[in-house]
């Protein structure tokens, strides 16, 4: 399973493909609109999208692992 | 009265060609930047990139006004402006290959 976080701004043709694609295949995503927040969930959510994206440009997509339970093996495949 | 999203795009359309470019001939994806424009011009009060982040204080976007400080060396590089919506004959006419216009403005600190 894997985590998907979609950054996007709401004015964004760009942003809009992505999104369909997304929901073209049936993907579940985070979906934060960055112009739509209000000016400190604005600037929190631009500041984690900088840990990703130095440019900080739209949009982009983030995708990461996600490990349920314990299952050590799993964990360490994931972490190599 | 605001101007409608089809007399902007006559304006656009007409500046583009006084500058040696064109629209997309994507008819509904420049509709959906102009959009994008007049949104943006409704809550910052100019007509700020759809596909930036302004900061809604005008002095600080100012390179990001549409259109962009940023729109020739894009055109000249890569055959289209960083939304797409302005671009060269070459490449309206599949000439030059189409892909994504890297962010040339740096990161706001």
């Amino acid at each position: 399973m894997k985590k998907v976080t979609l950054y996007a701004l709401s004015t964004c043709p760009a942003c809009k493909k992505v999104k369909k694609f997304l929901d073209g295949n049936r993907i579940s995503y985070t979906l934060i609109e960055v112009d739509s927040l209000d000016g400190s969930e604005q600037w929190a959510a631009t500041k984690e999208l900088s840990r990703h994206n130095p440019q900080v440009s739209y949009p982009t997509v983030i995708i990461e692992d996600v490990v349920l339970g314990s299952d050590i093996d799993s964990l360490k495949a994931k972490l190599q | 009265m605001s101007i409608t999203a089809d007399h902007l795009y006559e304006i656009l359309g007409k500046y583009a060609e006084s500058q040696g470019n064109q629209l997309n001939s994507d008819r509904e994806f420049v509709l959906d930047i102009i959009a994008g424009l007049l949104k943006n011009e409704g809550r910052y009060g100019y007509r700020s990139c759809p596909c930036r982040l302004a900061t809604g204080f005008k002095e600080r976007d100012e390179d990001i006004i549409c259109p962009c400080r940023y729109k020739d060396a894009d055109i000249k590089e890569f055959g289209s402006c960083y939304c797409a919506l302005y671009v060269s004959r070459e490449w309206n006419a599949g000439i030059i290959p189409r892909m994504p216009v890297p962010e040339r403005r740096l990161p706001r600190r």
